[in-house]
């Protein structure tokens, strides 16, 4: 079953031929994916660099997580809003706070954080960057 | 004649103040220097201001990059907390004067090449005190602001009552080193256990502080912080009374210098709810003839509005580290 979001369109190979959609490329920027004959709405895609879609997708989910995580150490109040240009110092977080979301991060995303990475960054999107830098390089 | 003194005095200010003849910092109190092997500590407790005429006054001092950063910050206590914070270095520096008035608004500040924050002298008109330190910590409970003559100085202050989110002995494995990670694992009591790790906390933060040289230079896991044997010190040290704690030592020590370096270390408890560590380097001079004791003198104040010497009660026990608690004048 092929599934989309307004962002991104994510391919799970299933182990029924029937089920697989096939998609066909019918212009640079837009994919029509037909599954069991019927006609999904092709969809158009903003131009991204060589990955496909996937990229944009794990970069909002990052941030998200990366939200989710800086939110639960501060102990913010409901509502808070944290987004991806929240600086961690202007939420209140001290060094023992930064030192305890690289930690949340390392264990969230399974990967190891140098202490000179650790300490450049200062908001939310430079931490989901870092990540998905490291993510990247671990399943190069 | 009284009237050319007056004169005289008259001049040195206007050549002191420049524009001003009238600044907030008549209301501060001035201060000596610290001399060699001393340093300064003040504190201020957000909670005890309340008037927001005195948090306009903070205000007013701050440069306007300053008070961009506190418009940045997210809510009304981190605001309160970011003004009082650079409030309390700029007053506390002004209060060290030499012959004229000092405008708190006046200082500027730069940071050395590694983001440390010192005093710019070179913009700060007829005023030259340019081996004054400082190293500014906060919680939202307390602020402090450490100050030194002619060395480097790293402060760090923490609740005691400070939670972490992660498990202690998992958040030593990951940050400390190995031998403070088996010294922890020795403390069977899990609250005892976490108090030992905020106090090795604020040491080591104190120390990468005085250091001056970024986290990422003097990574925690490289060091060691050795509490000595800990003696129970009276609650009440009357004033110049050699605390009888044991010395605080860091390992291995700082090699960036052809001796290596000599870091000194105090650790009080203030107010009973906070921990605070003091570190400062030791004159070279002084190696090999044993320690000589910091001398230390803890304000807490409340800025033009009335200072407290602290003198080692309940407010402030020295729980390790040789340092003499020293009277204000």
């Amino acid at each position: 079953m092929a599934s989309f979001t307004a962002t991104s369109i994510s391919i799970i190979s299933l182990a029924k031929p029937s089920l697989v959609p096939s998609a066909r490329i019918s212009s640079p920027n837009s994919v029509s994916l037909s599954i069991k004959g019927r006609r999904f709405p092709s969809i158009t895609l903003q131009p991204t660099g060589r990955r496909f879609q996937v990229t944009c997708a794990t970069k909002q989910e990052t941030v998200q997580k990366v939200c989710d995580i800086v939110k639960k150490q501060l102990a913010l109040p409901e509502g808070s809003s944290v987004t991806g240009e929240s600086k961690f110092a202007a939420l209140g977080a001290d060094s023992l706070d930064t030192v305890e979301i690289v930690m949340g991060l390392e264990e969230e995303f399974g990967i190891s954080v140098e202490e000179e990475s650790a300490q450049s960054i200062t908001t939310v999107q430079e931490a989901a960057d870092m990540i998905d830098k490291l993510l990247e390089s671990k399943t190069d | 004649m009284s009237s050319l003194l007056d004169k005289a005095r008259l001049m040195m200010n206007i050549h002191c103040l420049g524009r001003n003849l009238v600044t907030a910092s008549s209301s501060l109190h001035h201060v000596q220097l610290p001399g060699q092997k001393e340093a300064h500590f003040w504190y201020v407790l957000p909670d005890e201001i309340k008037d927001t005429n005195l948090l306009n006054q903070y205000f007013e001092i701050l440069s306007p990059s300053e008070k961009e950063n506190v418009f940045r910050m997210s809510g009304e206590q981190l605001k309160k907390r970011a003004i009082l914070a650079r409030a309390l270095v700029r007053t506390t520096l002004a209060r060290y004067q030499t012959n004229c008035q000092i405008d708190p608004k006046a200082l500027r500040f730069k940071k050395n090449s590694y983001g440390k924050p010192e005093v710019d002298w070179q913009y700060t008109e007829d005023w030259s005190l340019p081996q004054l330190h400082f190293n500014l910590s906060h919680t939202s409970s307390l602020i402090a602001c450490g100050v030194t003559v002619g060395s480097p100085i790293g402060i760090d202050v923490e609740e005691k009552q400070r939670r972490l989110k992660n498990d202690v002995l998992a958040f030593a494995r990951r940050y400390f080193s190995p031998d403070e990670i088996e010294m922890l694992t020795q403390i069977a009591d899990p609250e005892l256990r976490r108090l030992e790790l905020i106090k090795l906390w604020t040491l080591k933060e104190a120390y990468v502080k005085a250091v001056g040289k970024g986290f990422s230079n003097s990574p925690f896991n490289t060091f060691t912080v050795r509490l000595g044997h800990r003696t129970k010190t009276g609650i009440h040290l009357r004033p110049r009374v050699m605390s009888k704690a044991q010395e605080i030592t860091v390992e291995p020590p700082d090699e960036s210098k052809n001796v290596s370096g000599n870091w000194q270390f105090v650790l009080l408890e203030l107010d009973g709810s906070h921990y605070a560590a003091i570190c400062i380097e030791q004159e070279s001079t002084n190696r090999g003839k044993g320690s000589i004791p910091v001398n230390l003198k803890l304000r807490k104040t409340i800025p033009f509005v009335e200072d407290e010497c602290i003198l080692g009660t309940e407010k402030a026990v020295v729980i390790s580290g040789l340092t003499t608690l020293l009277e204000c004048e």
